[in-house]
């Protein structure tokens, strides 16, 4: 059996970035069969930090749903694999504290081994404290938790 | 050399920008904009309900949610005229306990040891030392178990509320963690002999130290607040010694004394102030390491961290084993109009936090002071005491040494974002 954590990340007040978050709440409404399934593990993170590595410690593979900032259209719904994500710089000018692509990074050096992990990365438009989701995202949420019940039926 | 500029701080949570300005050798201008103030929060709390202050405050800081929930139900609690029951202050401390494990591991060992080991990251550190890593992850672990099981899975601890807790956590569950526990606090002192065992750039501040002082424990919650210069407040009267101003360069309100000192919240000052009420294996540390008070290198707050990081780690031990939940775990609510003030000590230094309610307990005004707040114009005090001795160092070691006096007060920028940044590239 294999166990998948469908996790979504995001700040339930700023903006777009709660886009994660909201498409991982909606998908578990929409699709209760597979939420429900005893090998599916879902999660809510706000700060995407080291705990991951624990969440990651007790699966197989895992769904991350963030939003993104690229120079795609808002709204665009990208579809990524762990080493599309940003690398941690060597030099330190631009390198954030722990986010997605350094806790994973350090996850697979520590333990020596792979998880499968796919990542969903919304296009956010705004990320203003206080704002709700912008209309570009509003209208992407569905196809997110219809690309979420797709890539958990291509791990499962 | 040019003037130093660092566009983006690594290592502190969040982002920030450092620019030193140099002219003749000497540092004519320094600009930290690391943090932007609670407002938004503050504004968003109005006409909303005092449960629900606890929860939303929760998000300010993603690091350390338990300090904002905190401080947040004891100024309620203070305007309705409530006491808690003894059984629930235990498990707060306990819950703090929880928070301070969590956070100070991971500013030791992920964040600050890496400056201190000459490592870019502590992914540097991960490839050369898996075991200090690992064993690091496991520290920071059961501090997150312990926020897990008291304060509820769910995105930020939940169960926190004004008047004591929503429901008492499974005395089995926590029991269980003694084992790890019991691991923890060996790896604690595991961590006070590295971090004395560590070459720290030198820098000797007269800091004016501030922060909670109980007499009968470790100062986090209640208390009064005690400065090194003698000046002793009751968590009422803090508006009263302590003042916040707007600066010109940021949207930060910067804090001062009512003197027009600048005055240091955080670890350093909580051990200089309050090692007496540490507990017997974290006074022993302090002895056995020969760790002489006070410190006043900023740099060493990792020292203060690891010493809390015993103390911690030996008074979740004591709580676990004396926890006996009996009785209704929150105290019944009288909603009457009000204004009370509370403060704890977050892990980053004393967090304050004023609230007016009307008769229905909807809140009419809020106002949040954050550790981070108070010590951003002694960062910036600091760094035009740093300059001088950097400035002869090639930019390189210069630009590292700024940015590593900045990370070791684990500045917190509130709520940022977390959002993937892509790497585009052209197919």
């Amino acid at each position: 059996m294999t166990r998948v954590a469908v996790i979504g990340i995001g700040q339930s007040l700023r903006g777009d970035d709660a886009a994660g978050l909201e498409a991982v709440r909606r998908w578990r409404e929409k699709f209760p069969e597979t939420a429900g399934k005893p090998e599916v593990q879902i999660e809510a993170c706000e700060l995407p930090g080291l705990s991951l590595i624990e969440t990651l410690s007790n699966v197989d593979a895992a769904i991350l749903v963030d939003a993104v900032q690229s120079s795609a259209k808002p709204g665009t719904v990208h579809r990524l694999s762990e080493n599309e994500l940003a690398s941690f710089p060597s030099s330190s000018k631009s390198a954030h504290g722990w986010g997605v692509a350094e806790t994973l990074r350090l996850r697979s050096q520590l333990t020596g081994t792979k998880v499968g992990i796919r990542i969903i990365g919304i296009e956010a438009e705004q990320m203003e404290l206080g704002a709700g989701l912008s209309e570009a995202v509003e209208n992407a949420i569905p196809i997110l938790c219809e690309v979420i019940e797709e890539e958990i039926h291509a791990l499962l | 050399m040019k003037n130093i500029e660092v566009p983006a701080l690594a290592r502190v949570e969040g982002e920030g920008g450092l620019y030193i300005g140099l002219e003749n050798g000497k540092a004519v201008e320094i600009r930290l904009d690391i943090y932007e103030p609670p407002r938004f929060f503050e504004g968003f709390l109005k006409d909303r309900f005092l449960q629900e202050v606890p929860d939303i405050t929760a998000r300010i800081c993603g690091i350390c949610p338990v300090a904002y929930q905190m401080s947040a139900a004891y100024a309620l609690e203070h305007a309705l005229g409530v006491k808690i029951s003894p059984q629930a202050r235990a498990l707060r401390r306990l819950m703090y306990c929880g928070e301070y494990i969590e956070s100070h591991a991971l500013h030791i060992y992920m964040l600050q040891a890496p400056d201190l080991l000459g490592k870019e990251s502590a992914l540097e550190l991960a490839a050369e030392s898996p075991e200090v890593v690992k064993n690091a992850l496991r520290l920071k672990k059961i501090g997150n178990e312990l926020l897990r099981i008291i304060g509820g899975r769910s995105v930020h601890p939940v169960n926190v509320c004004v008047g004591g807790f929503y429901s008492w956590p499974d005395e089995k569950a926590l029991k269980a963690l003694l084992p790890d526990l019991e691991w923890g606090l060996n790896a604690a002192l595991d961590t006070v002999k590295l971090a004395t065992s560590l070459h720290y750039p030198y820098l000797e501040i007269d800091y004016e130290f501030v922060a909670l002082h109980h007499p009968d424990e470790y100062g986090v919650i209640e208390g009064g607040v005690l400065s090194s210069t003698g000046r002793k407040l009751s968590i009422v009267e803090y508006e009263t010694g302590y003042i916040e101003e707007h600066v010109r360069h940021s949207n930060a309100l910067h804090s001062h004394t009512v003197d027009n000192n600048t005055y240091l919240v955080g670890p350093l000052a909580r051990l200089n102030l309050n090692h007496e009420q540490l507990l017997p294996k974290a006074k022993q540390a302090l002895k056995d390491y020969k760790i002489q008070l006070p410190l006043k290198n900023p740099y060493k707050s990792l020292i203060a961290r690891a010493i809390e990081l015993v103390h911690f780690y030996e008074e979740a031990i004591q709580l676990v084993k004396e926890y006996k939940p009996t009785g209704p775990a929150h105290v019944e609510l009288k909603l009457k109009a009000g204004e009370g003030s509370g403060a704890t000590e977050a892990p980053r230094g004393l967090l304050y936090h004023r609230y007016k309610i009307d008769a229905n307990g909807m809140i009419q005004f809020a106002k949040i002071t954050p550790p981070t707040a108070q010590n951003l114009p002694r960062i910036e005090a600091d760094l035009f005491a740093l300059t001088p001795r950097i400035i002869n160092m090639p930019e390189a070691e210069a630009t590292r040494t700024a940015e590593h006096l900045v990370r070791s007060y684990d500045p917190c920028i509130s709520c940022a974002t977390h959002f993937l940044k892509l790497k585009v590239e052209e197919k």
